[in-house]
């Protein structure tokens, strides 16, 4: 009766063992996933508040306005920090394109590219909302 | 001696049970630790991706007021600002992927304000040009649901005062100096036109007037012109544009010195 209660426990110490191993790994791949959500919230966060800092005095609607795209792209370059590319397409309240040329100062290498979605009312006498999209990417 | 090893043998499968439990409490404490650490986390992402939402919104109400502002100070009709808003709060609507968003906005209106809007230019010494609504944010996301009530107001005021010397016959030197405020803080003037009375009619001061503006780029402005007109005390208007395209206007008297 020992010798098969002592069967047992071997067989029960292992299934613990195998549990703790899985478990190590189930944790460690949702900790590195966590890592990398958190990376593509940042970047958001940074893009949604460089728009919202062009934005303050006017300027971003201002561009768009007069179809200043270059002095967009400028302007984005600059508030955006460096090491960052950015592509930004502009609409009009209907959903439909408003930029004539490509707003973006390179190509997406990088596997983790966030989106920032920004409403942009302009301060000019006639009233106009642009919805913004804006992709960004960590340039590798 | 076999004997001796199965005793071992018994006396250390009750160690082996205590450290199997060691580590069965171990695991399941961390593992409760973990769950704990990441809804909190999972908390703060929803908080900070709620407040720049908030931050963004803030800035396109407070630009669509002003753009209403600068219409209504120019000529426009009182209710641009509830159109405006009023588009605004649809297009919030209808794209917002943090969930439903509701913004219910409300203009003042008040012995000074009326559909939001003042402009008040008439009085002596002083013109403002406000608007003012009060906004009710609900946004009712997958995360949490968010309530929230702010205000915005733009105001652009103006002071003017100044004071004439008499040179030779009707001839005379007005100084004006003139404030310009957005919300009480000094702000910038991007246009100023300036008006005397004459004989009953309003006739602008240019250049042949020996117009001379310094601004000082702190919100205040000193101007100076020559003007022949035979009244003691001489009816003076400024207009002004400030950088946000906002009219306002005022009106002074200066008297000799």
């Amino acid at each position: 009766m020992k010798s098969q209660n002592r069967g047992q426990i071997r067989i029960i110490e292992a299934f613990l063992a195998a549990l703790i191993i899985f478990s190590s790994f189930a944790v460690s791949s949702n900790l590195s996933v966590r890592q990398n959500v958190n990376k593509s919230e940042d970047l958001a966060s940074i893009g949604l508040q460089a728009l919202v800092k062009l934005d303050s005095d006017g300027s971003l609607s201002k561009y768009i306005d007069c179809g200043n795209w270059t002095a967009l792209r400028d302007a984005l370059n600059i508030v955006l920090p460096a090491g960052i590319c950015f592509n930004l397409t502009v609409y009009n309240d209907q959903m439909q394109q408003v930029n004539t040329a490509v707003i973006s100062n390179g190509g997406f290498g990088s596997q983790q590219i966030a989106f920032v979605q920004y409403i942009c009312a302009s301060q000019s006498m006639v009233f106009r909302c642009y919805i913004i999209h804006l992709h960004l990417a960590v340039a590798t | 001696m076999k004997k001796r090893q199965r005793k071992f043998r018994a006396n250390s499968s009750g160690q082996l049970l205590i450290v199997a439990a060691l580590a069965i409490a171990i695991l399941i404490s961390s593992t409760a630790i973990y769950v704990y650490e990441l809804s909190k986390e999972t908390n703060s992402e929803d908080y900070s991706a709620i407040s720049n939402f908030v931050l963004a919104l803030k800035q396109s109400t407070r630009n669509a007021m002003i753009s209403s502002l600068a219409n209504v100070s120019n000529g426009g009709k009182k209710n641009v600002l509830a159109a405006n808003l009023n588009r605004l709060s649809q297009v919030f609507r209808s794209i917002n992927n943090l969930g439903i968003c509701q913004l219910a906005f409300t203009p003042l209106s008040d012995s000074n304000y009326d559909s939001g809007t003042w402009l008040s230019w008439n009085i002596s010494d002083m013109g403002v040009s406000s608007a003012y609504a009060n906004f009710t944010l609900e946004l009712y996301g997958m995360a949490m649901n968010v309530t929230l009530n702010y205000a915005v107001n733009v105001t652009t005021a103006i002071t003017l005062n100044g004071y004439f010397t008499k040179l030779s016959g009707n001839e005379k030197l007005v100084n004006l100096t003139c404030n310009v405020y957005n919300k009480g803080e000094p702000g910038l003037a991007k246009n100023m036109t300036f008006f005397y009375e004459r004989l009953g009619s309003w006739l602008p001061v240019d250049l042949s007037d020996n117009l001379s503006i310094m601004d000082y780029g702190n919100g205040t402005c000193r101007v100076s012109f020559t003007i022949s007109t035979p009244s003691n005390a001489v009816q003076v208007s400024a207009h002004i544009y400030d950088v946000r395209d906002i009219f306002v206007q005022a009106n002074t008297t200066c008297y000799e010195i």
